[in-house]
């Protein structure tokens, strides 16, 4: 869990509209605790619905919940 | 009264999960809205209704997803169970979770419930569950939870007797607090060793409560500083790092729960979340989105703007009736003055804000209701976060157009406070509806009556300027404060978009109530004083000089043999002149004299304080004009006024412009400083609101002067 870069596997900022995958792990920390605690754990599966009109932010779908994430956010959330 | 203090019992749950609504079933109209000591956080409590007796106190506090908060908001959760001294310190815990979305809810339960409280379990939307096809074991629950469970639903009021009941069984049995261990997690070496050490000087709190301590040190605001120095070296010593523990307990946690969660709920049809996400894909679209939530909002600013108008003309109307009844009934005297002319329209200043408040508030609160302003906020968070603004920033702004009153008092739900305090520093910027009189008077002597290019009126566009240069004002304020103010929150977004719902009046009328009641009993209060004080400057002044005045007036009217009206419509100006208000309208010339000002529009620049469209009126009072709703004769009265000094006309282009930009830019408005107060718990932000608005006011209209 703790800032590990050597696990392969993409940010989900960057995953296409409509994609989905697993969580794998979190680089942040921070970010990390606070998703944990809405119910977004490794393993969970999220999706990628929609970004802003202005850029940026991320509409995405973690089992039953609909969640923005901002683009840092969801740079911290490696997908498997 | 009663002898005894009542048994309390807090409702906590994650945002979303329709606290607010068991918790207004519970209580009725019982409730009491106020903030948490210290913070404007929104603190509801009421008695348990419906029951004779007992006295149970229910305290919602807000809602939260772990007691790891990371906002201000979710902080009041912790700060209130690991403090046996606190106000709210609960005697028992409601827990209401969405039964839908269970396996994410339980989370706070289980570390509550290890925080050592007796727990009722209530779980929310049961109607909803019953459609979506869940089937719940709530006594297999009951079982494995060691707690009551039971359904109910915040739209039906389904369960809600049982629910009173079970509550009522807590507070006869008064069951003691539970053990140490925790069913959901194993303490590591690092946490079972501080439990151990805290049990001197925290003895009474349970081993997990003195985790949590341990945890938020840092901020919790009990703890004496040598508290926390001693936590900090048991943390040290112990090796207790902070976020990785958090870390494997919220993963231990779920282990557990997650299997209890799918033993005793089973989902018989297969889940449909679809008419949330259809709604979303238009409503949250990249181009149709944004369109929909500025249509939204024209309907909003429309309807503070123009329907607020005429509840505002009736209470207006209402309370000059009864100044002039007071005025003619009373003994004339000091006395009847203070009540018809410094208490009346004090009341008046308050009440004539309630409308406009009640509208905005209706409308933001079904927004909020449905589940929309979520989606407004993932849209504009981007553009936002540029200014240093949050994505409801944009609502508290774009009602600024119509008055900065409600607009400021609607950004408590702005969870981070730097984002918050910048939105209400920067909000009275943009153009309210008070300065349209005065804009409307000005702009005739700048701007000639002529249409361009076909369709355009000229004086139209400069209106627009105006407001336009406002709303400037507001977000390079705001990019200005961005720098300045330090935050030690880190800003989230992360933001739940719940699932679309019609909204329930019920919670729409309460926060409607609430807030009217905060306006009128809280910042009232202040604008009352003011506007008395306000009151006194203006019909007081030196005793002899005020004679003076008054024969003055007597000699003029004999002399051009006027009507009565006419005489009065005199006397008023030449008082207004000697007053006290007049002498400070005189002091402060030299100050306003770079700007172009006489002391005239000094007199106005301190009555108007009360309100910006005062300026008017007094301009009709000192040009001796009995009708201020007449704009074109105060304005021909304006016209006509020369300098004694220059001889040159005092409203000319230059110095119009320049009162025209103070009103832009200056502070003018008491109200609006008297929410400030509220909303930010200090005189500290009004008045520097105060001096970097009529600051900037100031420069602008001194550089206006230096540029012609």
């Amino acid at each position: 869990m703790t800032a590990a870069g050597w696990k392969s596997g993409k940010p989900l900022a960057n995953a296409t509209i409509g994609s989905s995958g697993l969580v794998s792990h979190f680089t942040n920390e921070r970010v990390a605790g606070k998703l944990l605690s809405m119910g977004v754990l490794p393993g969970t599966l999220v999706r990628m619905i929609r970004k802003a009109p202005f850029g940026g932010t991320c509409y995405i779908k973690a089992d039953n919940i609909l969640l923005a994430l901002r683009k840092d956010e969801a740079c911290s959330i490696v997908l498997r | 009264m009663h002898p005894n203090p009542p048994f309390r019992i807090a409702v906590i749950g994650n945002p979303n999960c329709g606290k607010t609504s068991i918790f207004n079933l519970l209580t009725g109209l019982q409730q009491r809205v106020g903030n948490f000591p210290g913070v404007t956080v929104d603190r509801k409590s009421g008695f348990l209704s419906h029951h004779a007796g007992f006295r149970v106190e229910v305290v919602d506090l807000p809602g939260a997803y772990s007691l790891y908060p990371t906002s201000k908001d979710e902080r009041l959760v912790v700060q209130t169970i690991v403090n046996p001294q606190d106000p709210d310190y609960p005697d028992a815990v409601l827990y209401v979770a969405d039964i839908t979305r269970l396996e994410k809810h339980l989370l706070l339960f289980t570390q509550v419930k290890d925080a050592g409280f007796p727990m009722i379990l209530a779980l929310n939307m049961a109607d909803t569950a019953a459609e979506e096809g869940l089937e719940i074991d709530t006594s297999a629950l009951s079982q494995k939870l060691e707690c009551p469970v039971l359904l109910v639903s915040g739209r039906s009021g389904l369960g809600i007797d049982a629910l009173r009941l079970a509550i009522l069984a807590q507070a006869q049995h008064h069951p003691a607090n539970a053990p140490d261990g925790s069913a959901f997690f194993r303490f590591s070496p690092e946490e079972a060793r501080i439990a151990a050490e805290l049990q001197t000087g925290f003895a009474s709190l349970n081993h997990y409560q003195r985790i949590l301590l341990t945890h938020h040190a840092e901020w919790l605001p009990h703890l004496s500083s040598m508290q926390r120095e001693r936590i900090f070296q048991l943390r040290e010593r112990t090796g207790f790092r902070e976020l990785p523990l958090q870390v494997r307990e919220t993963m231990q946690r779920f282990d557990r729960f997650t299997p209890l969660v799918h033993q005793s709920i089973r989902n018989t049809r297969e889940k449909v979340n679809s008419l949330t996400e259809k709604l979303d894909d238009l409503l949250t679209h990249q181009i149709f989105g944004p369109f929909f939530f500025f249509l939204l909002m024209a309907l909003l600013f429309q309807s503070i703007f123009s329907w607020a108008t005429y509840p505002m003309d009736w209470i207006e109307g209402g309370i000059g009736q009864l100044s002039h009844w007071i005025k003619s009934t009373l003994p004339a005297g000091w006395f009847n003055d203070l009540l018809s002319d410094g208490v009346l329209a004090g009341l008046a200043g308050v009440l004539v804000f309630v409308p406009q408040i009640a509208l905005l508030f209706f409308l933001i609160s079904i927004l909020e209701e449905v589940g929309y302003m979520a989606r407004a906020v993932f849209m504009f968070d981007r553009v936002m976060q540029v200014f240093g603004l949050n994505g409801r920033s944009v609502v508290a702004l774009i009602s600024g157009g119509a008055c900065a009153i409600p607009a400021i008092m609607s950004t408590r739900t702005i969870a981070n406070w730097k984002e918050r305090l910048i939105t209400i520093l920067v909000t009275p910027f943009i153009s309210c509806s008070a300065r349209i009189p005065v804009y409307t008077v000005l702009i005739a002597f700048v701007v000639p009556e002529k249409t361009v290019l076909g369709i355009f009126q000229l004086q139209g566009l400069a209106f627009l300027g105006l407001y336009l240069l406002g709303i400037l004002a507001a977000l390079g304020a705001a990019l200005i404060f961005r720098f300045l103010l330090k935050s030690s929150d880190s800003s989230f977004l992360m933001l739940e978009l719940p699932p679309y719902r019609l909204p329930l009046f019920r919670n729409v009328w309460m926060t409607v109530w609430g807030k009217i009641k905060a306006f009128t009993l809280e910042a009232g209060k202040i604008i009352l004083l003011i506007s008395i004080a306000l009151w006194a400057l203006s019909s007081y002044g030196p005793a002899e000089k005020m004679k003076k005045a008054s024969a003055e007036a007597a000699q003029i009217a004999t002399e051009q043999n006027l009507s009565a009206q006419d005489a009065q419509t005199i006397e008023a100006s030449l008082r207004m002149e000697a007053s006290y208000a007049g002498h400070a309208g005189r002091l402060m010339e030299p100050l306003i004299r770079p700007l172009g000002f006489d002391w005239k529009i000094g007199i106005a620049l301190i009555t108007s304080f009360a309100a910006r469209e005062v300026f008017v009126g007094t301009m009709a009072t000192l040009y001796s004009i009995s009708d201020a709703d007449d704009a074109l004769r105060v304005r021909e009265g304006m016209a006509r006024e020369r300098n004694p000094r220059t001889g040159k006309k005092v409203y000319d282009t230059p110095t119009s412009w320049a009162l025209l930009v103070f009103y832009v830019f200056a502070m003018q408005c008491m109200s609006t400083l008297a929410v400030v107060r509220r909303e930010t718990l200090s005189w500290k932000w009004p008045v520097i609101q105060f001096l970097f608005m009529t600051g900037l006011a100031y420069l602008s209209a001194w550089a206006i002067q230096l540029a012609f």
